[in-house]
């Protein structure tokens, strides 16, 4: 019986020192675990932190491109107002010489009066003289005066200044337009008018090679946040264009479709191989060069267009084109009538 | 009365008003130049491809180009205008300008000066018309190769003197230079500047900047001004538009190359810049053309210079033919 007895005593002390030991692993390994958790949650954050910091450079970047092409825009007609603006001063300096030398040959004209009174036989054939060389004068002067292209060369430079600037206005219009930094935040918006200015500020990266057609039908307004959709149609043109590598047509179009605003952007060019397609709306995924993409334009242009209830679908043949279609729901005609 | 040739203009090229052609797809910057320049015989195009044809047939004196035109670049334009009618002064204008534009424009378009657009009248006109003056004056160098014979010459006698502190970049220059040229190698502007007084110096390979942020654009631009006829050829890897425009326009760089150093463009370049200088030394006239004068601005940032470094660049030895001072 006591052997029993000792025997369960042993074992009892065993199986309490095998609990013990096992409680003492599973504290060391928990530490661990919360050392691990920790570790991985700064690096989480550090994560964050370079990923915010990309996204910020990318913003910068595209940025850094807009205010390019902004500045050859802006430059040209810029060029020629400022120039003209100087040279029509010039201009009217030179035409009022002319009209001088007019009155002095009208003064010249009034002197035979004088030369009248008191005239002899001799004084006489002088003033017909004179009389004559005046007529003589008068008719240069008057000629000059008219046949002159000063005013006429003035005006055509004035005419292109008034254009200059009109040009100008609607640059800086559509800037305004582009970032809609006046009005931030949601807000009833007409697309095609975000896409003309998505179109101007790419401008400088498509004239020279790329044909742009426009098929932009009267659509109904989409609720959103105008400088983060222009940002989405930028993000699409410019993509667009590096897809063609030497000359190509963009096609943008928009319809209206079943409660939709349909918004279609057709390149030309290289298209999607197989194996990348189903990564490209990845963040950090990219087909470019290292420091020549962040991967980001299109996990951002995803974002966004999920964040206004839309979506997007790509179609493409490889080095026949892709064609990127955003879809945007059309502000609810019941919500509107609360406003 | 002797036949005359129907190609050739007629009577003294050098005579009347200075001809020149502006260059630009856009007809209203065209009317404006026009208008500015309506004292002298104005030629213009919206067609850039036209453009060599009509500077060769109306034998202008200084050409005036757009950087940005659909289809083509200015550079090109007046890469061919080059070729074809040399002794037409070449001005690039631009209304923004990226790096390669600007590097082209020194090394294949060998333009005059850049201006950037919207331009000062005041400022084009006086630069136009200084450019005219010396089409007129100064002969345009023909070609910058040397014949054999004379390629032996002047590499004995004519020293390349390269001025960077980056020891792997001197390794590298070295290399490539040793074997052919008597190159000599600066780390400072100081010490470049005992090489340049003790030996007869025909080029000068320089980086922008030393490793301790030391501009050396400013003794470039300032050797330039006092001795025209050596040719400069930088080399950078921190190159940016703005300061390539600066060393055009204020220093006539000869050539401008970006590291890292191929050894096949530096040959040619440093070959081409000392042929250029060997044939300036024999035609002092054409000095003048591939000069600058100092504008406002490089003489105030030249304040910066220390003075002795400044007096010592004025008084570099003369070893032109005919003298330099221009």
């Amino acid at each position: 019986m006591t052997v029993v007895l000792v025997i369960l005593v042993l074992a009892l002390a065993a199986a309490a020192g095998a609990l013990y030991w096992r409680l003492r692993r599973a504290e060391a390994a928990k530490a661990q675990l919360q050392a691990e958790h920790q570790q991985t949650e700064v690096e989480l954050k550090q994560l964050q932190s370079s990923q915010s910091q990309v996204i910020h450079t990318t913003k910068l970047a595209s940025l850094g491109q807009m205010v390019a092409g902004v500045a050859h825009e802006l430059n040209t007609p810029l060029g020629f107002v400022k120039s003209n603006v100087e040279v029509i001063g010039d201009l009217l300096d030179d035409y009022r010489k002319l009209v001088k030398d007019y009155d002095v040959a009208v003064q010249y004209c009034q002197q035979p009066v004088d030369l009248m009174f008191g005239a002899d036989k001799e004084s006489l054939d002088k003033l017909v003289k004179h009389v004559e060389e005046s007529r003589r004068k008068l008719f240069d002067a008057r000629r000059a005066v008219e046949k002159s292209p000063l005013l006429k060369e003035a005006k055509e430079l004035l005419a292109d200044s008034a254009d200059g600037i009109t040009q100008l206005a609607s640059l800086v219009q559509n800037l305004k337009g582009f970032a809609r930094v006046d009005r931030d935040g949601m807000d009833l918006m007409d697309v095609n008018e975000g896409l003309e200015s998505a179109l101007m500020i790419a401008a400088h990266q498509l004239r020279d090679r790329i044909k742009v057609v426009r098929r932009l039908d009267s659509v109904p307004r989409v609720r959103g946040m105008p400088s983060q959709l222009n940002q989405v149609f930028l993000n699409l043109i410019t993509n667009a264009s590096q897809a063609m590598e030497d000359e190509g047509t963009l096609t943008v179009a928009t319809r209206a479709n079943d409660g939709n605003v349909e918004i279609s952007f057709t390149d030309t060019g290289c298209g999607i191989p197989d194996d990348v397609l189903p990564k490209i709306f990845d963040p950090f995924f990219t087909t470019k060069a290292p420091g020549e993409g962040t991967g980001l334009g299109l996990s951002i242009v995803h974002k966004i267009i999920k964040s206004h209830g839309g979506s997007i679908k790509v179609r493409t043949t490889p080095n026949r084109g892709s064609e990127f279609t955003v879809m945007l729901p059309v502000e609810n005609a019941a919500r509107t009538t609360l406003h | 009365m002797l036949g005359q040739d129907f190609d050739m203009p007629l009577g003294d090229p050098n005579a009347g008003t200075l001809r020149v052609l502006f260059i630009d797809d856009e007809a209203r910057i065209l009317r404006a130049l026009k208008a500015l320049f309506r004292d002298l015989e104005v030629y213009t195009t919206t067609e850039p491809r036209e453009a060599p044809a009509l500077a060769v047939r109306h034998n202008v004196d200084v050409v005036v180009c757009d950087q940005r035109m659909p289809e083509v670049l200015g550079v090109d334009v007046l890469r061919e205008i080059r070729e074809k009618h040399p002794r037409a002064m070449r001005i690039l204008l631009t209304g923004y300008s990226d790096l390669k534009a600007v590097l082209g424009s020194v090394n294949e378009g060998e333009v005059y000066r850049f201006v950037n657009k919207p331009w000062v009248n005041s400022e084009l006109r006086s630069l136009v018309l200084e450019a005219g003056e010396i089409s007129r004056e100064s002969p345009a160098v023909a070609t910058d190769q040397l014949s054999p014979n004379e390629q032996n010459i002047a590499r004995s006698q004519v020293g390349v003197l390269v001025i960077e502190d980056d020891t792997t970049a001197q390794q590298r220059l070295r290399e490539i230079l040793q074997p052919h040229y008597q190159v000599r190698f600066a780390n400072t502007a100081e010490r470049a500047l005992q090489v340049l007084e003790q030996h007869e110096t025909g080029v000068v390979i320089s980086e922008t900047a030393t490793n301790h942020g030391a501009d050396l654009t400013l003794m470039l631009k300032a050797l330039k001004q006092y001795h025209p006829h050596i040719a400069t050829v930088v080399i950078t890897e921190r190159a940016n538009a703005q300061t390539v425009i600066e060393l055009i326009n204020e220093g006539q760089v000869y050539r401008m190359l970006i590291k890292p150093i191929r050894m096949g463009s530096c040959r040619l370049s440093v070959d081409s810049a000392l042929g250029r200088y060997w044939k300036l030394k024999q035609t002092p006239k054409s000095v003048r053309r591939y000069g600058v004068s100092p504008t406002a601005q490089t003489l105030q940032a030249q304040s910066k210079l220390p003075n002795s470094l400044l007096s010592r660049i004025r008084s570099l030895p003369a070893r032109i033919f005919g003298g330099m001072r221009i």
